[in-house]
């Protein structure tokens, strides 16, 4: 701490704050215009100069001055008050008088800096600029007339998206905000636009729509990816204009041009049932009776409750999967649910829980306090501890504290925006490494201190590499943790030779060998990896051989050093967590090997092959099963065996058209709940918009679970919340925005040997990676033509400009894509970043539909045509 | 005797031949002085063109809630211009403090004093009935 005085107050202050920090932190204002809270002092506008003694005779900005012990800092002496002034009144020389129809108006920094110094009249002139306005560029409109040059989304383009799409162009009077590009092409999270004091950035969304003093607003959580972000939705008249992330400005594309989705054209209204091969529309109660009579009818036949399957959701809320798991188990009497997750997010989970166990928790206690809403009724006891996989699990927070991070077949910013603003974070850090693993080049390869590329497919002979190479180095090498099997493992090993896994995958032996060297070296190791690797046919073997590099190396008890699965979706944690499982009940107990259920892939096994467990009736959630798993034919033929199939979604999807009562939900701002993001986050989602006329998932199962004669207690989410957590000690303690298992872990686990074989059978001459893109997530982005879909409105082939020109391909161009399982025609594009023979679509669109060409994986050997 | 009633009667004479100061209501008007306040409404350009821009200033300024339901529209120069506007005269004040707020001159109460109506529902104004129609209604010292 140290003592000094602002304008005569005596003040006690930590080290290493800055004056501004300080002061505000005292109640004591200081005027100033580019400096903010969620940036590093830029110290442009100079308007927060202070006299600071012991120090040089002239003033001294405030946001870059560090507070000394004895520091005497006068704020509003005349002469910083009339440079003040003068300074404010250059800045607004050239500032276009647009207040009215200026969208910033009402929260204009400038405005209200100019009430605050009283400049009531400019008497400077200078030459009238033409402003170069930007009308064309999507989503952002700029007006350089209003710009005041503080070079704040300058900053928070560069330091914390890592975009770099803007800077200044041009000097001293003359300067602008430039894109080098016209109109802008960038990822367009819009950090750019509320982070600007004034109204130079302007949202193209909210423009016009409202003013600012007029919404409403209230907190929220984001819908999209596993990232969890905490924003503000700001709504008028049951719409909503905008979103913001108030604290830290960061939100991704999806986030903050994404909500139109709510609105979207194609959003059902009413209950539909299928008649004559049709839709026709009908009452709730008319549909709900009939899935009612029908699941009853199945139950009492031969073939049992056993035949109901159920399907969760990772768009869900956790109370509404809760429900749906108590509907079967409690109700229904059997364990015949899963989730989409089995495809990505819960092979991670499976290979941690493999090598670190299943999650146990002891010493919780009933908590005392007054209950609060979305507050778990349990509390980590002072002797409470844990132990599991959860554990390994690491929080977003933390991730800068890790002094190495290795990011294998994670796309990051596509993935989880969060994750990569996170990243960039640690690279502040001068000691932190970052070992970027992919088969084809991501944004942060420019960040990365090792670029690793290998073939795809080839993770599992990597990681045998880097296991082997590690080995071979420091064959004494203690883990920090306490494991088992250390030396088995190390057997596996015994015939792998770096020089074949350099042939096999591509990458240099030097760098296996450095990246071996890293991790051996690092404090707080961070492991990263995202849907791409666990995606793949044996995405459960990657995360197994993940799991044991951690186990090798991690250091879970120092902050940062942890695991980060890449989760899809806003809930794809959650839907795990609350038991949407056929072997887990709530919190992971696990269920008798006789009494489980079956998996996703076990029920469409059992519908091919006719066999009589086969289900009678499935029950969906949500979720385009034909658009997100692989090999589409297959699904589409089985779904359509399934007798009765009930689907409760927000959209007519492809899944939905081929069920029999298609149930419509609300979707994210209109109803009420509570999402786990991937680092374990409770987010809470308050209703905001009115539902008109569609119904929340919890109240559906509800009233479902009612016409069957159970009783789910489903009378509101808060109840229902109160309920599941009571049942949850994983979850003790966790209320809104904290980040669970709060509890102490002590970690400890068994290497489990991994198969390092090539996980891309075939002979077709490319390889192609089916992924994601910046500014969608799942297909939810995809029906909102007024949202993200402006950005990205088709699937296009990603492909190296050698090999486009071999196959007489140009940009453009409709490419013929065959494999063995099926053919498309999509549009080409040429993308020089990625390596020959591997081509890339994204997999979020209706059309084409890319998983009519895979199999078992994300990966699939192709033959590209000129189409 | 008769003295007072001659009196009288060249009062009433006198009278006879002087200017009357009643006004002939309704068929005469009386002209109103020129900050008279009349009800609100929108003003126009030469080109006939609504000046509002959808700011909002009256309505937050507004102390009895008269003026409702903006809504705003993006024209083809980029132009902010109002597509709906409400002006509610049965709960208007006749206060002028819209007047005051407007930065752009785009509305102003007029002369017009005889707002009374049988029909309530001719009392709410929409953007078209708000709007200043007659040329005559605008005062001297008006833009």
């Amino acid at each position: 701490m140290v003592n000094l005085t602002i304008d005569g107050r005596a003040i006690q202050a930590p080290k290493g704050k800055t004056v501004l920090e300080v002061a505000d932190a005292n109640g004591i204002f200081i005027p100033r215009l580019c400096y903010h809270p969620a940036l590093k002092p830029i110290g442009a506008c100079r308007i927060c100069v202070v006299e600071v003694k012991p120090g040089p005779p002239r003033p001294l900005p405030a946001c870059a001055t560090v507070v000394n012990e004895g520091m005497e800092v006068v704020t509003n002496s005349p002469r910083v008050e009339e440079i003040r002034k003068e300074l404010m009144k250059l800045v607004l020389i050239n500032h276009a008088l647009e207040c009215p129809i200026c969208d910033k108006g009402g929260e204009c920094e400038l405005q209200d800096l100019t009430h605050a110094l009283a400049v009531d009249k400019v008497d400077l002139e200078a030459v009238k600029l033409a402003p170069n306005h930007d009308y064309e560029s999507l989503f952002v409109e700029r007006h350089p007339d209003r710009c005041v040059t503080c070079g704040r989304c300058i900053h928070v383009c560069r330091d914390h998206v890592g975009a770099m799409a803007i800077n200044f162009m041009q000097r001293g009077y003359f300067t602008e905000l430039g894109s080098g590009v016209l109109p802008l092409d960038c990822e367009f999270c819009g950090s750019c636009i509320d982070i600007c004091p004034v109204g130079a950035l302007i949202n193209k969304l909210w423009k016009y729509r409202a003013r600012a003093w007029e919404v409403d607003k209230t907190e929220s959580v984001c819908p999209f990816c596993g990232g969890g972000c905490v924003y503000e939705l700001h709504t008028k008249d049951d719409r909503i204009l905008r979103v913001r992330n108030e604290e830290s400005i960061l939100l991704c594309s999806k986030g903050r041009f994404g909500f139109p989705v709510v609105e979207a054209p194609d959003r059902l209204k009413t209950p539909l049932i299928k008649e004559n091969g049709g839709f026709r529309e009908a009452s709730w109660d008319e549909a709900l009776d009939l899935v009612a009579s029908k699941f009853q009818e199945i139950a009492a036949s031969d073939a049992g409750a056993k035949a109901i399957y159920g399907i969760g959701s990772a768009r869900a809320t956790n109370e509404a999967n809760y429900l749906f798991q108590k509907f079967f188990r409690q109700g229904l009497g059997t364990n015949q649910i899963d989730n989409p997750g089995r495809y990505t997010y819960i092979r991670a989970l499976r290979g941690l829980g493999t090598v670190f166990g299943p999650p146990e928790v002891s010493g919780v206690e009933q908590s005392t306090a007054l209950p609060q809403p979305y507050q778990s009724p349990l509390t980590p006891g002072a002797e409470a501890k844990g132990s599991g996989f959860p554990f390994v699990l690491g929080h977003f927070d933390d991730l800068p504290k890790a002094d190495l991070a290795l990011v294998l077949g994670a796309d990051v910013t596509p993935e989880m925006p969060p994750l990569g603003w996170k990243l960039l974070r640690a690279l502040d850090n001068e000691n932190f490494r970052l070992v970027l693993a992919n088969p084809r080049p991501t944004k942060f390869d420019r960040y990365a201190h090792l670029s690793l590329r290998y073939k795809p497919g080839t993770e599992r002979i990597l990681l045998s590499g880097i296991f082997k190479a590690f080995f071979a180095a420091h064959a004494d090498y203690a883990p920090a943790l306490s494991v088992k099997g250390l030396e088995e493992f190390k057997e596996t090993f015994k015939k792998v030779t770096l020089k074949d896994v350099a042939s096999k995958t591509g990458v240099d032996e030097a760098l296996i060998k450095e990246t071996a060297a890293l991790l051996a070296q690092a404090q707080a190791p961070a492991i990263i990896c995202g849907t791409e690797l666990l995606a793949q046919d044996k995405g459960e073997q990657n995360a197994v051989a993940l799991a044991d590099l951690f186990l090798l190396v991690g250091k879970p008890g120092t902050p940062g050093s942890a695991v980060y699965p890449v989760a899809e979706k806003n809930n794809s944690r959650g839907v795990c967590e609350v038991g949407v499982l056929p072997g887990r009940l709530p919190g992971y107990v696990p269920i008798p090997e006789d009494a489980r259920g079956m998996t996703l892939p076990e029920m469409l096994d059992k519908l091919e092959a006719g066999d009589p467990a086969a289900p009678q009736a499935v029950y969906m959630l949500g979720g385009d099963l034909l658009r997100a798993l692989p090999h589409r034919s297959r699904t589409e033929k089985l779904l359509k065996k399934v007798p009765f199939l009930v689907v409760q979604d927000a959209f007519l999807t492809d899944t939905a058209k081929l069920a029999q009562v298609v149930l419509p939900v609300a979707v994210h701002a209109e109803q009420e709940g509570s999402f786990i993001s991937s680092d374990g986050t409770l987010g809470v989602l308050p209703a905001v918009l009115s539902a008109n006329g569609v119904r929340p998932d919890w109240q559906i199962i509800g009233q479902l679970g009612e016409k069957m004669g159970y009783k789910l207690g489903a009378s509101h989410p808060k109840q229902v919340f109160r309920e599941l957590a009571q049942n949850m000690p994983l979850w003790a303690g966790l209320g809104p925005k904290a980040s669970g298992p709060v509890m102490p872990g002590e970690v400890s686990g068994t290497f489990v040997p991994f198969e390092a074989d090539l996980s891309l059978p075939g002979r077709r001459p490319h390889t192609l990676i089916v992924g994601k893109v910046l500014n969608h997530n799942g297909s939810y982005t995809t029906h909102a033509p007024d949202g993200t879909l402006k950005l990205v409105p088709r699937a296009e082939l990603s492909l190296n400009p050698e090999d486009a020109k071999s196959l007489g391909l140009a940009a453009g161009d409709t490419a013929k894509v065959v494999s063995s399982q099926g053919e498309i025609s999509v549009p080409v594009v040429l993308s020089p970043e990625m390596p020959p023979g591997v081509v890339f679509l994204p997999e979020h669109f209706a059309e084409p539909p890319v998983h009519l060409l895979t199999l078992n994986s994300n990966l699939v050997r192709v033959t590209i045509q000129k189409g | 005797m008769i003295i007072p009633f001659i009196k009288g009667l060249a009062t009433t004479l006198r009278h006879v031949f002087t200017k009357p100061i009643t006004l002939q209501y309704p068929e005469e008007k009386r002209p109103v002085a020129p900050r008279w306040r009349g009800h609100p409404e929108l003003t126009v350009n030469e080109d006939g063109r609504r000046r509002c821009v959808a700011c909002t200033l009256c309505m937050v300024v507004c102390p009895s809630n008269a003026i409702k339901g903006i809504v705003a529209a993006e024209g083809s120069e980029h132009e902010k211009y109002p597509v709906a506007f409400q002006i509610d005269l049965t709960r208007c004040i006749f206060c002028g403090l819209c007047q005051e707020a407007c930065p752009k001159a785009a509305i102003k109460l007029n002369n017009l004093y005889e707002l009374a109506q049988y029909d309530k529902n001719l009392l709410y104004l929409d953007i078209d009935r708000a709007t200043q129609k007659k040329s005559e209604l605008r005062m001297a010292d008006w833009l």
